[in-house]
């Protein structure tokens, strides 16, 4: 039997977002699906009503569009958020935008599969 | 390795291009995953935060088939796929990926693989100069001393071509990360020595998307803790007087052996060190 190949990367580890972020690109051809999931490790300054955070696609990991898919920041620490996304092409990652003068620590995780 | 044994591997196309040890610890070609490279996190308790700035700024490495905005894709050595390890976009930021194991019994072990590096190609020139260093570094420990023998390739330093392998055998105190843990970051600018006869130049070639592979092969001896070769394609280079990093043994690290990767720029650019394939060799009966 063959197994599907799955790997699963930290793409932002307790990182703090504020204003316009963007996690690293991170190559992907291999997978035919993903999950990208949330969590706040710490609530910062400010209110994060109005926060955006969307999954971007690119063909060289310098070039992004909106995928369509979009994540919600977690009211709280115990709550993940995900978002599923399939033919994506090469290079995925997550941008987001936190209102001004809002800021919080976040952990992010990409699971792919082929 | 007897005539046989030497047959039969110089008979498959996947091991024949190596010159491994009597035995193979690991064979990766990353046509059927990551097969167990991953992230180094820094040490830490209590908080990710407590980790050493430099640890903050890895990233996990990838499984890639080289693809270029330009050129699409170019493919591995062997199969589709290469592990791809990135840099962030900040100077001298460098990124690990590593292999833990322990050994089995200490013994002559061998490393080799085929590398290639470049940077992000952002801008439309050559380039060549904007990838600080590619590293190759075990982590081992008997039941006296860890030990770090730790290799770099100096390709360019603050705009100017070094092309050169460097070792280092001291490294930076260790800070304490609270509770029983400690952490220290060996990899930095610090304590670099020109191996003698050091100087190489590798195959850059003529735009920032076109790669060439090249051969490495790292030995080290477990029992005496000291290397046994270095070569790269052509160059073999005598190191078998030098060190590693070596400190006292550590708690919970007995027979450690990590295989670690490195890559680093030297300015604001992602900086991409690829390897296909990868084999850990070790001769013990």
């Amino acid at each position: 039997m063959m197994i599907r190949e799955a790997y699963t990367t930290v793409i932002a580890q307790a990182e703090t977002w504020k204003g316009d972020v963007a996690t690293e690109p991170y190559e992907a051809a291999w997978a035919g699906e993903a999950v990208f999931f949330l969590r706040v490790f710490k609530k910062g300054k400010g209110s994060l009503r109005g926060a955006r955070v969307r999954v971007q696609i690119s063909p060289d990991g310098m070039h992004w569009a909106d995928e369509g898919s979009a994540l919600r920041i977690p009211a709280d620490q115990d709550e993940v958020t995900f978002c599923r996304v399939t033919n994506f092409g090469h290079y995925l990652r997550l941008a987001a935008t936190l209102p001004k003068g809002a800021e919080c620590q976040v952990l992010a995780t990409l699971s792919l599969k082929a | 390795m007897d005539p046989i044994q030497r047959a039969i591997q110089r008979a498959d196309p996947r091991l024949s291009k190596f010159d491994p040890l009597p035995r193979i610890l690991f064979f990766d070609n990353f046509n059927d995953g990551m097969s167990g490279w991953n992230v180094l996190m820094g040490n830490y308790t209590e908080s990710l935060d407590r980790r050493l700035p430099e640890y903050k700024l890895m990233t996990a490495p990838m499984l890639s088939n080289v693809t270029h905005w330009d050129g699409g894709t170019h493919g591995a050595l062997d199969g589709s796929y290469a592990m791809k390890i990135a840099t962030r976009p900040i100077r001298l930021a460098q990124t690990v990926a590593l292999k833990r194991l322990t050994f089995p019994k200490a013994c002559p072990i061998q490393l080799e693989c085929y590398f290639t590096f470049k940077p992000e190609a952002s801008e439309l020139k050559l380039s060549e100069l904007d990838v600080r260093s590619i590293g190759f570094i075990f982590d081992v420990q008997d039941q006296t001393h860890r030990v770090l023998p730790q290799i770099r390739y100096l390709n360019a330093m603050d705009g100017k071509p070094a092309h050169r392998w460097q070792y280092k055998d001291k490294c930076v105190p260790f800070s304490d990360m609270g509770e029983k843990t400690v952490s220290v970051f060996h990899y930095g600018e610090e304590y670099w020595e020109d191996i003698p006869g050091g100087e190489q130049r590798l195959c850059y070639n003529e735009i920032p998307t076109k790669i060439n592979w090249h051969y490495l092969k790292l030995g080290w001896d477990l029992r005496t803790m000291r290397y046994t070769t270095l070569q790269c394609n052509d160059h073999v280079f005598d190191i078998a007087h030098l060190g590693g990093i070596e400190i006292k043994a550590m708690p919970n690290l007995w027979n450690l052996l990590n295989v670690i990767l490195s890559v680093g720029t030297d300015l604001d650019k992602r900086a991409f060190a690829y390897f296909d394939s990868i084999l850990l060799s070790g001769d013990w009966e």
